[in-house]
């Protein structure tokens, strides 16, 4: 398999809408395969054989998406990771030994995981808020999968998953936010607040237990049971998403009105470092690209595009780093190629 | 992979408190762990996930007849075994399904299409076919005979469904 992770990447569109508030729009659907026991019950034929009833959705070559199948056991690890790195693949499913795999579209924004804590999980992935056209995506492949498949359902309870927080519509729509402004002034808490109030979680850049680097923050639906996939959609796009753009929105126009110096002071003591260093840490490379990336939104600086921040983000990351400067780097390279490349793309 | 915030090994301690609508999070290596006096040791989950502990005795011991798994197997791994653990444990999952899905019990929007049924049918007579073949393999002709009724009456239901 032939991939380019620079060139196959969402975050290269320009299309972006409220993308100075929201880096990317994502929706999983949860699906298991009825008579067989969910994966981690499942023997190694069990799993072969839900892989190779998965696999007849990459042969139907009439279909206008087509979608490429790996093998995760015969991937590398390097490629692997940067999935990981990517979303493309949960941590869990690239550490596991039994049979699995996943089945990517075009540009790397729709995928099919096989064989993770779900039978099949399909998702899709876009640059800003895209809510809705991510549904779309990943109801045509739920739809293009049942065709070969017959789905684990119940009348009471929906789609059956080896979890219980999934059951129902088995969908989870998340949103990766950049709230670098509430954090300044303080104001966090309306958004936690209002997350609570509409059953939202709001968790770190990496979802459930990472941390909060960059000021990003991921927030999706924690019920899946009881409303339509376009209702849960639309109290993430419709309900929640307007007011909490609109507040970060207005407290970045304070902070430009009132902490000016502050601002500019953070901004390019931020892009000094990125600039000058010579060995960055990934989390001190994150944060310096989230302060950055206000100083951007807020026109403090201009001679640097958005989408050189958003891909950064993610290109920073280790797997990335040796994709690009060679496979077999250790740990300790990583440092000094993160900040030349980091160099390298602020100069063009 | 989460790396350690020291050091560019992986994470295997992570810590997340969320004060006053804040996230602060903690991610070290084996390493910086146990430098900071962090015991790496088994943690309870049913702690952390709030699962019911107080199913009686009779209720630990039930397992479900197509995987085998018991509830005390879920409350290790709070993952069910296949979709008949479903209808198996549906009364001790009742409010564990409750708890989680803000009080919400029943399913509204999609399901499979009618065309599904068909499936159904079909992946059943494959996996019958499959555990036939192996029976005779093995000579055990009485699972065999069993397999085959299972097989042509699910023929016949199928003649009956088509007229």
């Amino acid at each position: 398999m032939i991939i380019d992770p620079v060139a196959n990447c969402p975050f290269n569109s320009d299309y972006s809408p409220c993308g100075d508030i929201v880096l990317s729009s994502r929706a999983r659907l949860a699906r298991n395969l009825e008579g067989f026991p969910f994966v981690h019950r499942s023997t190694v034929p069990d799993c072969k054989e839900v892989s190779s009833l998965v696999h007849q959705i990459c042969e139907d070559d009439t279909n206008v998406l087509t979608l490429e199948w790996v093998n995760l056991d015969e991937l590398d690890s390097l490629t692997t990771e940067l999935f990981v790195e990517r979303n493309l693949v949960s941590s869990a499913l690239a550490s596991a030994t039994h049979p699995r795999a996943i089945a990517i579209g075009p540009e790397l924004s729709r995928s099919v995981m096989v064989n993770e804590e779900d039978h099949i999980r399909i998702q899709s992935i876009r640059p800003g808020v895209q809510l809705e056209e991510v549904l779309q995506d990943v109801q045509e492949l739920d739809l293009r999968i049942e065709e070969v498949i017959a789905y684990a359902f119940d009348e009471q309870l929906g789609f059956l998953t080896a979890c219980p927080t999934n059951v129902g519509t088995g969908a989870r729509f998340s949103v990766m936010m950049h709230l670098p402004a509430l954090r300044i002034i303080k104001d966090l808490p309306r958004v936690q607040n209002a997350c609570e109030g509409m059953s939202l979680a709001i968790r770190g850049y990496r979802g459930e237990g990472s941390k909060v680097v960059a000021d990003l923050f991921q927030v999706s639906n924690q019920v899946t049971l009881g409303y339509t996939q376009e209702q849960l959609c639309d109290v993430l796009s419709n309900d929640f998403l307007p007011p909490v753009i609109e507040w970060e929105r207005k407290a970045r126009k304070t902070i430009l009105e009132l902490q000016k110096e502050t601002l500019e002071d953070q901004t390019f003591r931020s892009l000094g470092l990125l600039q000058n260093a010579r060995m960055l840490k990934l989390h001190e490379a994150m944060q310096c690209l989230g302060n950055l990336r206000l100083g951007i939104c807020t026109k403090v600086i201009d001679d640097i595009e958005l989408k050189t921040i958003n891909q950064l983000l993610i290109e920073i990351h280790p797997s990335h780093i040796k994709w690009k400067f060679g496979k077999a780097l250790s740990n300790e390279e990583i440092p000094s190629l993160r900040s030349k490349l980091i160099r390298e793309k602020l100069q063009q | 992979m989460t790396t350690c915030d020291y050091c560019d090994q992986p994470a295997m301690y992570h810590d997340v408190r969320i004060e006053n609508g804040v996230h602060t999070t903690l991610n070290l290596c084996q390493e910086h762990a146990t430098e900071a006096g962090i015991s790496l040791g088994s943690i309870d989950l049913s702690i952390v996930l709030n699962v019911d502990t107080t199913f009686s005795e009779a209720q630990q011991a039930s397992s479900c007849p197509d995987c085998g798994m018991t509830i005390s197997q879920y409350k290790e791994l709070s993952l069910l075994g296949c979709p008949t653990c479903y209808e198996t444990f549906a009364e001790q999952l009742a409010h564990v399904i409750a708890n989680v899905q803000d009080n919400q019990t029943q399913h509204v929007g999609r399901a499979p299409s009618s065309a599904s049924d068909g499936l159904s049918r079909h992946l059943t007579v494959r996996r019958l076919l499959k555990k036939l073949e192996e029976a005779v393999t093995q000579e055990q002709y009485e699972e065999a005979a069993v397999l085959r009724d299972e097989l042509r009456k699910l023929h016949e239901g199928g003649k009956t469904s088509d007229n």
